[in-house]
C-alpha cells in the first residue's frame, strides 16, 4: 500500500510537470466544468424565482443537494479518470499490453497514471455550493458530522469509481466500451435532485440496482436533517463496498478475456 | 454530388460498426431528459399555476424532447475531427483529394445522420405527439410547423457544421481537444436556448441570445415545431438562420484557407 | 527454465458480410467463427539461449509471446517460465522478464527520457544504487546520453527502440522478449541494436526469445530457431540444421559472353535431371540456374557449363536462409522432410 501510495505521488509529479507545458489547457478544462455547472445552477435559480419550495425543498436544500452531488464526481474525475480510456480506445488499440507487463496491479497502474485536473472546476462549485447553502441554512454541524462527511465523500467516490471500473472492463470483452461507461455513468445526473421527485421505478433502480442515489442524495439528506443516518451513510458504505467488489471481480475475468490487438 | 456518395456510405458503415455502443449513447443522452421530466413534474406540482412563464407541462416536455432531438440531429463531430487531422498530419490526405474538403466532411456525417435520423427521429416526434395527444386529448400534429421544422432544423444543421469547422481549425492549437470540445459545448447550449430556454431568460439577454447564430441552432426549430411563433415571425426567424449560415460557410473558407497556408509553410 | 506445451490459443471472430446489409445484420445477429491462432506449440528453452520466431504475418509468433508474457491467457496448455506460470502470479512474474514490442512503445509519451527511468524504476523497486549502476551499463551499450533529456515523443524510431529495450532491461530481468526490435530501423541502426542484444546475452547470461520479419536477425543472433506457420510449429533447430535440411537447392549465375551460346545450353536432357532438380532462366546474356545439389554435384554443373559456353563472371551461390523461409512459407518444402 505504502509502495503504491508513493508510486501516485510519482505518477501525479510527473503529470504536473507536464501541466505546466500546457497551462491554457488546464484552464480550458477547469472553467468549462465550471461553466457547466454555473448554467445548471442559474437553471435552478430560474426554477425557484417562480416557486417557493420543489416538492418540500427549498432554494438552499437543493443547491446543497447540488453541491453535494459534485463532491464526489468531481474526486473520481480528479483521480481515476483514465478508466474511460480504457473503454474507448487503450484495449481496442491493444495498448493494455504495458499495462499487463508491469508488476504492479494493473487496474491501480491505469488509475495512477492520469490526474484530470479538469475536475478542479466542479469540485471548486462544489465546495462553494455546499458551504454557501451550509450558512444560508444554518446548519447545526454536530461534531460527529464532520468525519461522516468525510466517510460519506469517500464511499460514495467508490460508487462512481466502481462503476467505470466494471463498465470499462466490459472492453476487454466487446474491445470498445466507452459508450457503456457513459450510458450508466449519465444515471449520475439523478442524484443531483431529490429522490422525492422521481417516480417508483426510477426511485428503485438509483437506490438498489446503480445506486447513485447515494452519492449525493441520501447522504446530503442526512447533513440536512440529521436523521436517518444508518441507511444515508451505512447504505453509501454497503453500496459502494458491494459494488466494488464485483466490479474487480469483472476486473479480474476481463483481464483474462483480453485479446490484445494484431500487431 | 456523385463524389461524395462513399463518403457518405463510409459514414453511415462507420455508424453502425459499433453496434451496442450506438444504443448506449443514445441511451446515455436521453437519460437527462428524463431527468428534467422528472424536475418539471415536481415544479408543477409546487405551484398552483397551470403555466410556468408562459409554457403548460406539455410544453415543457414537448420543448424537452424536441430540443434534445434537433441537438443530436445538428450535432456536428466536425471539431474534434479536423483538429485531430491537422494535429496527426492526415488532414494532407484531404488536400489531395479531387474534392473540396468541407464537403468530404460533410457527407461523410450526413451518412452518420441519415442512421441516426432513422434510429432517433421517428420514435421520439411519434413518442411526444402521443404524449401530447393522450394529455390534450386531441391530435396536436401540425403538418406546416412539422414541415417548416424540417426546413429550420436542416439550416441549424448546416450552421453547426460550418461552425464546427472553423472553431476545429482554431481549436487545434490547443492540446486539451477534449477540454476545448466540452467548453464549446457548455457555451452554445446555454446560449442557444438548450439548457435554459431563452423565454425564462432577462429581456434584455433574451434579446441579444435572439439574434446571436447560436438561437439559430436550436431554439429557432424547437419554437417553430412547437407552434410559438407567428407566420412573420417564422419568416424573420429563417431568413436569420440563412444569414448566419452565409457568415459561417465564409468563416469556414476564410479558416481553412489560413490554415492551409499554414500547413504548406510548416510542412504538415 | 522455459517450458511450453501444447499451448493453444482460439479467437473469436464476428463476420461481417460486406455492404450496409450486412452491417446492419450485424448489428442484430453477429455471427462468429472461431479462428486458431496458436494450435498446440511446444517447445523448450535452457537458460541462455537466443531464441527466434518466425514465420509469416499471422502465423501467431505475437500470440505466443503476448501467452508467454502474460498478457493473452491460453485456451488450452501450459507455459511455465523460471518456475512461474505467467497468468497465475503474474505481477511476481513480469520482475523477472523484459518486454519490448517494436511497434509500440512502452514509455511515456510526454515524459523526458530520464524520468521515464526514474517512474520504472519506482515500478519495479530497483534500489538506487543498482540503477545507476545499470544506468551506467545501458547507457554504454545502447548509447543513450544524447537523447535522455528529450521528452519521447520527439525521438526518432530507432532512438525510441533503443529507449524502449533499455527501459525494458532496467530491472535486469532473466528473460527479455522482443516482438520485432528492428522493424521499420535503417541498417546501421539495426546494427547497433543486435550488438546491444548480444552483448546483453553475453554479459549477463540473460535469455532472449524474439519475434523477427528480418532474416539477417536470425542469422546474426539466434543459435536456435523455431518456425510458426498457422499456428503450429514447423521447424525447431539451429540455422545450420535448417540449412542443412533444406538448403540443397544452390545458384549458379553467369554472364554469357555471347547470347547466341544460349541455345546449346540444355541442362535438363543432357544431364538427365527434371525440372525439379535443374531449373534455367536467363535475363539477356546473364543466366541464372538452380539446382539440387544432392541430385547434380557442384563439379558436374561447373564443367557441363563450361564445357558448353564461354563465360564471364561466374558466381556461385550458397543456399540463402531466405530462399528457404520463401520455400517453406510456399509449401514448396514438404514438412515430412523434417
Amino acid at each position: 500500500m505504502r509502495r503504491m501510495l508513493r508510486l501516485h505521488r510519482i505518477f501525479v509529479a510527473q503529470y504536473m510537470k507536464n501541466l505546466m507545458e500546457y497551462k491554457v489547457d488546464f484552464l480550458t478544462g477547469a472553467i468549462s466544468f465550471l461553466l457547466g455547472q454555473v448554467v445548471q445552477i442559474a437553471f435552478i435559480g430560474i426554477i425557484f424565482s417562480q416557486i417557493p419550495t420543489l416538492v418540500g425543498w427549498d432554494f438552499n436544500e437543493i443547491l446543497f443537494i447540488y453541491g453535494f452531488s459534485l463532491i464526489p464526481k468531481g474526486i473520481d474525475h480528479l483521480l481515476f479518470d483514465n478508466l474511460w480510456s480504457v473503454g474507448y480506445f487503450i484495449v481496442r488499440k491493444g495498448d493494455f499490453d504495458k499495462y499487463l507487463t508491469r508488476p504492479i496491479n494493473s487496474l491501480f497502474y491505469v488509475i495512477a497514471e492520469k490526474f484530470c485536473v479538469d475536475a478542479f472546476g466542479e469540485l471548486f462549485i462544489g465546495i462553494v455550493l455546499i458551504v454557501y447553502s451550509a450558512i444560508k441554512l444554518r446548519l447545526t454541524i454536530t461534531w460527529y458530522m464532520i468525519p461522516l462527511f468525510f466517510v460519506a465523500v469517500i464511499f460514495a467516490t467508490l460508487i462512481y469509481t466502481s462503476i467505470k471500473i466494471a463498465t470499462s472492463a466490459i472492453s476487454f470483452w466487446t474491445k470498445a466500451s466507452g459508450h457503456i461507461t457513459h450510458m450508466f455513468y449519465m444515471t449520475n445526473d439523478f442524484s443531483k435532485y431529490p429522490t422525492t421527485i422521481y417516480n417508483k421505478f426510477v426511485r428503485t433502480f438509483i437506490t438498489y440496482v446503480i445506486p447513485f442515489a447515494f452519492t449525493a442524495f441520501y447522504p446530503a439528506s442526512y447533513f440536512l436533517s440529521g436523521e436517518n443516518p444508518l441507511f444515508c451513510i451505512g447504505g453509501t458504505v454497503v453500496s459502494s463496498v458491494v459494488l466494488f467488489v464485483i466490479s474487480v471481480c469483472i476486473w479480474n475475468m476481463g483481464i483474462k478475456a483480453y485479446e490484445s490487438a494484431g500487431s | 454530388m456523385r463524389t461524395y456518395r462513399p463518403f457518405t456510405r463510409a459514414g453511415m458503415l462507420e455508424s453502425v460498426a459499433y453496434r451496442a455502443n450506438f444504443f448506449c449513447f443514445l441511451i446515455g443522452e436521453i437519460m437527462s431528459c428524463f431527468i428534467m421530466f422528472f424536475v418539471w413534474k415536481a415544479v408543477f406540482m409546487s405551484t398552483d399555476s397551470q403555466t410556468f412563464m408562459g409554457f403548460t407541462m406539455e410544453d415543457m416536455v414537448v420543448y424537452l424532447f424536441i430540443t434534445f432531438l434537433t441537438g443530436y440531429l445538428t450535432y456536428s463531430d466536425g471539431t474534434y475531427a479536423i483538429a485531430t487531422e491537422i494535429r496527426d498530419g492526415s488532414i494532407a490526405m484531404r488536400m489531395i483529394k479531387p474534392c473540396s474538403f468541407d464537403m468530404c466532411f460533410l457527407f461523410q456525417e450526413l451518412g452518420n445522420k441519415i442512421i441516426n435520423v432513422l434510429f432517433i427521429f421517428a420514435p421520439i416526434v411519434i413518442g411526444v405527439e402521443a404524449y401530447r395527444w393522450v394529455i390534450t386529448g386531441a391530435c396536436q400534429f401540425d403538418v406546416v410547423h412539422f414541415s417548416l421544422y424540417v426546413v429550420s432544423l436542416i439550416l441549424a444543421y448546416l450552421i453547426s457544421f460550418y461552425f464546427n469547422v472553423s472553431y476545429g481549425f482554431m481549436a487545434f492549437y490547443l492540446k486539451n481537444l477534449w477540454g476545448a470540445d466540452i467548453l464549446k459545448e457548455v457555451i452554445i447550449n446555454f446560449l442557444s436556448g438548450a439548457t435554459i430556454p431563452l423565454a425564462f431568460m432577462p429581456v434584455a439577454l433574451a434579446n441579444v441570445l435572439n439574434f446571436l447564430p447560436f438561437s439559430s441552432l436550436s431554439y429557432t426549430p424547437v419554437m417553430i415545431y412547437m407552434g410559438m411563433y407567428s407566420p412573420t415571425q417564422i419568416f424573420l426567424k429563417m431568413l436569420l438562420q440563412v444569414f448566419w449560415l452565409c457568415v459561417m460557410i465564409l468563416l469556414s473558407k476564410i479558416v481553412w484557407n489560413h490554415a492551409v497556408k499554414r500547413l504548406c509553410s510548416q510542412g504538415g | 527454465m522455459i517450458y511450453v506445451n501444447d499451448l493453444r490459443k482460439e479467437f473469436k471472430k464476428t463476420i461481417k458480410e460486406p455492404g450496409l446489409k450486412g452491417s446492419v445484420k450485424a448489428l442484430f445477429k453477429p455471427k462468429n467463427e472461431i479462428i486458431k491462432a496458436v494450435d498446440g506449440i511446444s517447445f523448450h528453452v535452457e537458460k541462455g539461449e537466443m531464441l527466434g520466431f518466425i514465420g509469416p504475418n499471422g502465423a501467431g509468433k505475437s500470440t505466443v509471446i503476448k501467452m508467454l508474457t502474460g498478457i493473452l491467457t491460453p485456451t488450452s496448455g501450459t507455459c511455465e517460465i523460471n518456475g512461474h506460470i505467467p497468468q497465475k502470479n503474474r505481477q511476481e512474474y513480469v520482475k523477472e522478464i523484459g518486454v519490448v514490442f517494436g511497434q509500440r512503445t512502452q514509455l511515456w509519451w510526454d515524459l523526458a527520457l530520464r524520468e521515464t527511468y526514474s517512474v520504472l524504476k519506482e515500478i519495479y523497486d530497483v534500489p538506487d544504487a543498482e540503477f545507476k549502476k545499470r544506468m551506467v551499463f545501458l547507457n554504454e551499450v545502447l548509447e543513450l546520453e544524447s537523447f535522455i533529456t528529450s521528452p519521447v515523443r520527439t525521438l526518432s524510431l530507432g532512438q525510441r527502440m533503443r529507449a524502449d529495450i533499455a527501459a525494458s532491461l532496467l530491472h535486469n530481468p532473466k528473460v527479455l522478449f522482443l516482438d520485432e526490435p528492428t522493424i521499420g530501423l535503417d541498417v546501421v541502426v539495426k546494427d547497433n541494436i543486435r550488438n546491444a542484444i548480444q552483448k546483453i546475452n553475453e554479459e549477463e547470461g540473460t535469455t532472449v526469445i524474439l519475434t523477427t520479419h528480418d532474416l539477417a536477425d536470425i542469422e546474426l543472433l539466434c543459435n536456435r530457431i523455431v518456425m510458426i506457420d498457422k499456428g503450429k510449429k514447423v521447424f525447431d533447430g539451429s540455422v545450420s540444421q535448417l540449412k542443412h535440411d533444406f538448403g540443397q537447392m544452390r545458384e549458379l549465375q553467369y554472364e554469357l559472353i555471347s547470347i547466341k551460346d544460349l541455345k546449346k545450353l540444355n541442362y535438363n536432357e543432357d544431364l538427365k535431371k527434371n525440372e525439379e532438380d535443374i531449373s534455367m532462366s536467363n535475363e539477356g546474356a546473364l543466366v541464372t540456374v538452380r539446382f539440387n545439389c544432392d541430385a547434380v554435384s557442384v563439379e558436374e554443373m561447373l564443367s557441363y557449363t563450361l564445357s558448353k559456353v564461354h563465360v564471364k563472371d561466374i558466381n556461385l551461390k550458397d543456399a540463402d536462409i531466405e530462399e528457404i523461409i520463401r520455400r517453406i512459407y510456399r509449401q514448396e518444402v514438404s514438412m515430412d522432410e523434417v
